[in-house]
């Protein structure tokens, strides 16, 4: 029996830690772009993403390399990536702190930082979905990105420039470890 | 690897940009190229041509020159665009790149045929041999030239009302 209770006494941190500790399992991230004559979006599966939460607080961590969206045309992705100065700057990171308590809740208020293109920006007040769907915990929600927010210069296209505004969904399930 | 992107962005750009400019010559050669061919007295077909009246025809041989050295121009700086490694054509793009095998030829073809028949009409001879595919080569190579043009813009949402 003592052997029972210091087992789990001993197993107490280890359940607590698990429950601390955040992966991004599966992810799929959008840009879109909008042009008079065009409407294109460009999508990456391939972030990865790690939450901490402790104290009561949780800071989470997304970082998604920019050569990875794919708009269903090479011309138009290389072209992307020359606006964005993705060689330079090749990974996009997006970081947020929360409180604990906020994961539990369906919608999530979130104050976003992202990196991305040489500049940092942040977007407060991002209204996030919370989704449970068994272990996993699903968030999807729109980053209200602009290319002037990242000092992009806005491609044209028949010298008419695509729209400022350059909405990121975003849609990802965390498991915790 | 960012200075490659931005000259590449830059070439393609002017290539885009001088692609547009060279459709105008091309479609303006088309549209007066029936005042072109030269047309014979119905009652003395053997005699000499009554038309084209040189304008016509100094016209029509003026705008495709032009549309010929604008089209080398465009073609100079897609092929000078950098290439990235490791990236394999995709989507629109490669049927834009595709139908450079029937317009480069027919860019090429057009003015040699266009030169021999001017040279059978100088010579009192009606258009033979292959020089009568002049008109063929020029339709086919303009078909494709447009296609190329709307390959790299479709699909297309029309919603310029929309600030």
């Amino acid at each position: 029996m003592k052997l029972a209770v210091a087992f789990l006494l001993a197993a107490l941190p280890l359940a607590l830690h698990a429950q601390n500790q955040w992966t991004l399992v599966q992810s799929t991230l959008t840009w879109h772009i909008t042009h008079p004559v065009h409407e294109v979006a460009g999508t990456s599966h391939d972030a990865k993403g790690k939450g901490n939460c402790s104290d009561g607080g949780c800071d989470f961590l997304i970082a998604v390399p920019v050569k990875t969206f794919d708009s269903g045309d090479s011309n138009r992705d290389l072209h992307m990536m020359q606006a964005v100065r993705g060689a330079e700057f090749p990974m996009v990171m997006v970081r947020t702190h929360l409180p604990q308590s906020a994961l539990d809740a369906p919608t999530i208020d979130a104050d976003l930082e992202v990196q991305f293109a040489g500049q940092t920006v942040h977007y407060s007040h991002v209204t996030l979905q919370r989704t449970r769907h068994g272990n996993d915990v699903q968030i999807t929600g729109t980053m209200p990105a602009t290319c002037s927010d990242f000092r992009i210069d806005r491609p044209s296209f028949l010298t008419v420039p695509i729209h400022n505004e350059i909405p990121i969904s975003i849609d990802t399930t965390w498991r915790p470890m | 690897m960012q200075k490659k992107l931005n000259q590449r962005t830059h070439d393609l750009k002017v290539h885009q940009t001088l692609g547009l400019v060279t459709a105008i010559p091309f479609c303006a050669a088309i549209i007066v190229s029936s005042g072109a061919k030269s047309k014979r007295n119905k009652a003395d077909p053997t005699g000499p041509p009554i038309a084209p009246g040189s304008g016509a025809l100094d016209l029509h041989i003026a705008l495709g020159s032009t549309t010929a050295v604008l089209y080398g121009f465009t073609a100079y700086y897609a092929i000078a665009a950098p290439k990235i490694p490791g990236v394999k054509p995709k989507g629109a793009i490669r049927l834009h790149r595709d139908l450079v095998w029937i317009h480069a030829p027919g860019m090429v073809l057009t003015p040699i045929l266009g030169g021999l028949a001017l040279s059978q009409e100088n010579n009192g001879e009606k258009v033979h041999g292959i020089a009568s595919a002049h008109s063929y080569v020029a339709w086919t190579t303009a078909g494709a030239y447009g296609a190329s043009i709307i390959a790299v813009s479709w699909p297309l949402h029309l919603k310029f009302w929309e600030k």
